[in-house]
């Protein structure tokens, strides 16, 4: 055989140093998990943990994964274990690593009384040694010995109360102090994920594969604080919202269910405040710029994909589309608010609602409708075509019952979207804070008809009205306070229902995906 | 690696895999005969070829499902070391599933499964806690269609000891004076010059190699698979895309290649294959192996009817 | 579209749609024509109408209703055809309606403050010249620059916090996770970009401020640092599922054949999928920035509404406007130059926002092109 060496594909001489390096990751992230939750304000730092407070003991366990860190590179580099380390940590780990460190170095160096001088002095030595540690060595060494001395150095600050509990630092200048309780998590979520990532790379032997495994450490822990955040979001306005939401609720005679708090208006006659008219305004908004902005923008993708050929005219509706739809909701608002009130009896009305909210929605429809309808095969249309169907026999009967899944889903995500809005309809369709149970809208039953033209009005359509959204927002700049009994239980419970409307849109939307691409796949 | 380890290997592989193959055969053997093959029972002592030497691949009772589709029923054969191997068969026969099998490439693909065992040198693949780069570096392939990278010609064939960390490049090992450039260089030209594109591209290494002919970009995946030095190539039809003149370059680098590696050949062409291989395994529709031993034998004088017929281009 | 000769080009172009009108109006059935004449001309006037404001703008709408329902019955398809393209001009004449509007009513307040150089007096330099928003007392000037300052500050945070997880967690989306697992994070991520910006804002205002507050010792709780780190969280989703969709289009045999040398996931991701969709990921991560900078709801309802520049500059711990909570405060109570002057913010921000998206565009075009194989 012409090779020399050859390595085994399966490796069992690793595994004690292996499940170490693992320990040493799950304990970090455990300091994480602590450190999150001391910043949260769900432990004190002082806590009494094993005879000491909480942050000498996080101090204990940051110094302690700082040696192991440390050992793990050392026994790799010493031959001790079998490692696949390359010559150098890379230039990304040598980056961060002195960014870090002219970090502590300035920070140190100020502690010390020094100026602006000796700042940057201490910033730049230390950040070129800790450059040299990690660029200069093998990779084993780069990037543990760097990374333990951070976690350890935090971990020193905390054990020996340098910074602890009660400690303060004023930012000179910038009117603020730091203090002990959140600097200390904050040290704690930072220097752990350092020994975090040093110990998964570890675990994985250093080189190509050490590399993938402190990196897939990082990007699951990244996901999983997203989904966190989501969870939590939700769950805490659910938890404070409840209360209000449920306020009165019961289950009368004969099954039916009164639930005052959606069915009341918020007047002095009524003893449970609601948000009805809110409620029905939210209703009416989506149901206004649906009708607006459904058919013209399924129109027009048919245009776009079916008639129309590529050219000057789609890269130009393709750019006003894709411009449309990152334009910022407030800009649409103003444009509402100086377009459509004039043209609507010159005040914040329903209707300017409705359309500046289509006008919103226009572009979402537009772009998911074209991509739905494209997503058509073509051996439909032809084989449509071969039969000798016209062109509209085709669109009605074979592409657009194809692509009305796509399009539903769409749809339901878009309108999901703008139900939420509050910036355009408070530039255009106002509405009181706390409106009474007659303030609600009753758009069916008011058309009129007239001699003079414009021969059909509708005043519920050109009367300001409230929303959801904007009920909320009126009620924060109202300081929170109105004449209902508890204004705090009330908001709460209505940034739950709009949570509520929101949510179910998408709920709804991504149910409709899930269900058709699954009949798809039978 | 020691030869009675191998022997040992082979022997047990050889055993065990009759025995699969007896048994595949009682619930196999009506298998589809719609592409104008002849119903056949298949014999298992068509497929137990010894071609002599070390075993470098033992496969068996490999079967391979994606979905509910069986694309291979138990197959059975070992791979000698230093040689050509083809695998030939009508379209769709699983011969690029058994050969993706080979580096675990079909992990990529989430509807497949696989099961029975392929032992390289000895050392299961498919047991636990096996290191696929690992396994990657020493058994290398080249696809069907041509897939360079969005990169240079350069980059594209020093990638994969970039990555083995066999040569640096870095800003960092620049600074430090690590960067063997010219090392890089001579490997990229040694690579370059075996898959037989060194002439075309040695005055444009810097372009990007999607800018290359679709030929050209075949054997810059061969380079690019040859710069790693595996001991073991997986070619799925090597010369699909290439005219006869880059194509017979492309044999002759297959024969050239023998010499050292282990090459196991897709291959459309009966030409090509009996030009090429030492040995040769027909797979047929169904996802079986239906004969495997020398390629002269396979060619002149095979044992079962079908393979004659697929031979002989009666369907195909 | 080739840049030789855009002239030839042009009349080309123009002389082929004529033939083929020409064509079109010979074979169509002269009734046809006549109802989408009609159609196509009343449904003009009444745009024009509600243009001019006109109370008679029903009359011709009406009156396109009865056409186009009487086309769509007798001739349907030529029908369908004109109203969809209709519809199609109703997204262009949009945007050409949102820039005419608000530019409009932005122009008393750029003469306001106008300011010369060399001599020469530019319209609206004044707004950037110089740092003074004031509506009330005199000197009454309107800068924009605390505003855009405070925007950029809440836009960098924002970017920082967005940019870096929205691509990791892209990434997992599209190449680490495991099928189930990605059924449940995409769905998920979605979500989050489907919570309302004022409940978020709520959430700010009655958590966040009182603990910044608190924890920092500061007057008042509104700040920079908090307000960008929630609006980053919301351009959060924008950046994923756009980076998300650049990543998973780089063709599989590419990440394949990269693996297949063995190279690792991580590997093949950073050096060959991150590569090949670094334009789709940038777009992504320009579209976050500009959900960023037009984000509105939280921004108005956390900081504090004074037009004003912290001090420092990099004063992260106070937060005091930006372009969009400014229009959102001010507008209903602000009136004449001061009502422009919003418009002028509008303007700022449209324009921005407007050029990252065309810019982003483009970077996703070539994109495309490159890994078509055509450069
Ligand atoms: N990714 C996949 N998912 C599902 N089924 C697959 C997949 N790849 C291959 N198959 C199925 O497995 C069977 C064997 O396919 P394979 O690609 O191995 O054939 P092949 O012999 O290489 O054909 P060809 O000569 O045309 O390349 C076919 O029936 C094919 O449909
Ligand atoms: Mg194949």
């Amino acid at each position: 055989m012409s090779r020399a060496t050859r390595t085994a594909l399966v490796r069992d001489d690793r595994t004690a140093y292996e499940a170490a390096a693992g320990s040493a990751v799950g304990l970090s992230g455990i300091a994480f998990a602590v450190g999150l939750a001391a910043l949260l304000g769900l432990v004190a730092i002082d806590a009494p943990v094993a005879g000491v407070g909480l942050s000498v003991a996080l101090g204990a366990v940051l110094l302690a994964l700082g040696a192991a860190v440390v050992g793990f590179g050392v026994a790799s580099r010493t031959g001790y274990v079998d490692t696949g380390p390359q010559p150098s940590a890379g230039i990304v780990a040598a980056a961060a690593f002195t960014g870090i460190w002219v970090a502590v170095g300035a920070a140190a160096s100020g502690a010390a009384g020094l100026g602006t001088g000796g700042r940057l002095g201490g910033g730049a030595v230390l950040g070129g040694v800790a450059f040299a540690t990690t660029a200069l060595p093998r990779e084993d060494i780069g990037s543990t010995v760097p990374a333990g001395a951070v976690a350890g150095l935090c971990g020193l600050a905390l054990i020996s109360g340098v910074v602890g509990p009660g400690w303060e630092h004023a930012l000179v200048g910038y009117n603020a102090t730091l203090f002990g309780d959140t600097v200390v998590p904050v040290v704690v979520l930072f220097a752990s994920l350092v020994t975090g990532w040093s110990a998964a790379k570890a675990s994985g032997g250093f080189g190509a594969r050490g590399r993938n495994v402190g990196a897939y450490v990082l990007i699951y822990l990244v996901v999983g604080s997203i989904l966190a955040v989501l969870v939590g979001l939700v769950a805490f306005v659910a938890a404070k919202g409840l209360p209000g939401l449920l306020n009165g609720v019961s289950v009368g005679g004969a099954g039916l269910v009164s639930w005052p708090f959606l069915t009341n208006g918020a007047g002095l006659l009524a003893d449970v405040a609601g948000v009805f008219p809110a409620l029905v305004g939210t209703v009416w908004l989506v149901v206004g710029a649906v009708c607006f902005a459904v058919p013209t923008g399924v129109g027009a993708a048919v245009f776009l994909s079916e008639y129309a050929e590529q050219g000057r005219f789609t890269g130009a509706v393709e750019v006003a589309t894709n411009g449309l739809w990152s334009t910022p909701s407030i800009v649409f608002g103003l444009f509402g608010a100086a377009f459509l009130i004039p043209r609507f009896g010159n005040q914040k009305s329903l209707i300017a609602g409705m359309l500046t909210l289509g006008f919103m929605l226009l572009p979402l429809v537009l772009i998911t409708s074209r991509e739905a309808i494209l997503a058509v095969p073509d051996e439909y249309r032809d084989a449509s075509a071969a039969l000798g169907v016209s062109k509209w026999q085709t669109i009605r009967s074979v592409v657009l019952p194809a692509a009305i899944p796509g399009v539903t889903t769409g749809v339901i995500l878009g309108v999901g979207r703008i139900a939420g809005e509050t910036a355009p309809i408070l530039l255009t369709m106002g509405g009181g804070v706390l409106p009474a149970k007659a303030a609600a809208p009753d758009v069916l039953g008011s058309f009129r008809l007239s001699a003079s033209p414009p021969f059909v009005s509708n005043p519920a359509l050109l009367e300001a009205t409230s929303a959801l959204p904007y009920q909320l927002y009126a009620l924060i700049t109202a300081g929170l306070s109105g004449n209902i009994r508890n204004p705090q239980e009330f908001a709460w419970g209505l940034a739950l229902t709009l949570l509520l409307v929101v949510l179910a849109f998408y709920a709804v939307g991504i149910a409709t995906r899930y269900y058709f691409r699954q009949k798809l796949h039978q | 690696m020691s030869q009675t380890d191998t022997a040992e290997t082979a022997e047990t592989a050889e055993t065990a895999e009759t025995a699969a193959t007896t048994v595949n055969r009682t619930d196999g053997q009506d298998v589809s005969t719609t592409a104008g093959e002849t119903a056949e029972e298949t014999r298992p002592e068509w497929t137990s070829y010894d071609a002599g030497g070390e075993t470098k691949l033992a496969v068996d009772d490999l079967d391979v499902h994606y979905g509910d589709d069986h694309a291979l029923k138990g197959v059975s054969m070992d791979i000698p070391e230093e040689s050509v191997t083809a695998l030939i068969g009508p379209s769709g026969c699983g011969k690029s599933t058994f050969l993706r099998c080979l580096n675990r490439m079909n992990d990529r693909i989430r509807a497949a499964s696989v099961d029975g065992s392929v032992a390289l040198d000895g050392e299961g693949i498919y047991q636990d806690g096996v290191d696929l780069v690992e396994l990657r570096k020493r058994v290398g392939m080249v696809f069907q269609s041509p897939n360079p990278f969005p990169k240079s010609i350069r980059e594209n064939v020093s990638y994969g000891p970039r990555k083995h960390g066999d040569i640096e490049t870095g800003l960092l090992a620049r600074l430090t004076g690590r960067a063997e450039p010219d090392r890089e260089e001579a490997l990229v030209e040694r690579s370059l010059e075996r898959a037989a594109l060194w002439e075309e591209v040695s005055d444009r290494l810097d372009d990007n190699a999607l800018g290359l002919s679709g030929g050209q970009q075949q054997r810059l995946c061969i380079a690019r698979c040859l710069a790693v030095d595996p001991e073991v190539i997986l070619m799925d039809e090597p010369a699909s895309a290439l005219d006869p003149i880059a194509t017979s370059k492309i044999e002759d680098l297959i024969e050239d290649l023998a010499r050292d590696y282990t090459v196991v050949v897709v291959t459309h062409s009966m030409q090509q294959a009996a030009r090429v291989s030492d040995q040769t395994a027909v797979f047929l529709t169904g996802g079986e192996l239906v004969e495997y031993d020398d390629t002269e034998k396979i060619f002149e004088n095979p044992e079962s009817q079908r393979v004659e017929d697929y031979v002989s281009g009666k369907f195909g | 579209m080739s840049l030789t000769t855009p002239r030839t080009d042009w009349r080309a172009s123009i002389e082929r749609r004529l033939t083929r009108t020409r064509a079109f109006v010979d074979d169509a059935d002269p009734e046809a024509l006549a109802v989408i004449l009609a159609s196509m001309g009343s449904l003009l006037v009444a745009f024009v109408g509600f243009l001019l404001a006109s109370a008679w703008t029903a009359v011709p709408f009406g009156a396109f209703l009865i056409a186009a329902g009487y086309g769509w019955v007798r001739h349907q398809a030529l029908v369908a055809r004109a109203v969809a393209f209709a519809m199609t001009t109703v997204t262009l004449v949009t945007l050409g309606l949102v820039v005419a509007f608000i530019f409009a009513e932005s122009i008393p307040a750029f003469r306001y403050e106008t300011a010369s150089v060399f001599g020469v007096s530019v319209p609206g330099l004044g707004m950037f010249a110089q740092a003074r928003w004031d509506a009330v007392s005199e000197p009454v000037r309107y800068s924009l620059l605390p505003m855009i300052h405070g925007t950029v500050m809440v836009t960098t945070i924002a970017t920082l916090v967005a940019a870096p997880l929205g691509v990791a967690a892209a990434l997992f989306v599209a190449e680490i996770a495991p099928p189930r697992v990605r059924e449940l994070v995409k769905p998920g991520i979605e979500v989050l970009a489907g919570i309302p910006s004022i409940v978020y804002g709520f959430i700010g205002f009655t958590v966040i401020n009182p603990w910044a507050s608190d924890a920092f010792a500061l007057n008042g709780g509104s700040t920079y640092l908090f307000v960008g780190m929630v609006v980053g969280l919301m351009a959060l989703p924008t950046v994923v599922s756009v980076a998300e969709d650049a990543l998973t289009s780089v063709p599989d045999v590419m990440k394949d054949g990269s693996l297949a040398l063995g190279a690792t996931d991580w590997q093949s991701m950073t050096s060959i999928t991150l590569p090949a969709a670094f334009s789709g990921v940038s777009a992504a991560v320009l579209l976050g920035v500009g959900r960023a900078i037009g984000e509105t709801m939280a921004a108005t309802v956390m900081l504090a509404g004074v037009p004003r520049i912290s001090d420092p500059l990099v004063n992260v711990f106070y937060g005091y406007e930006t372009l969009t909570s400014l229009i959102a405060r001010g507008y209903g109570s602000a009136n004449g130059v001061h009502e422009s002057a919003l418009f002028a913010a509008g303007v700022v921000l449209f324009v921005t926002v407007l050029c990252l998206s065309v810019g982003s565009q483009y970077i996703e075009a070539r994109m495309r092109r490159r890994l078509g194989g055509a450069e």
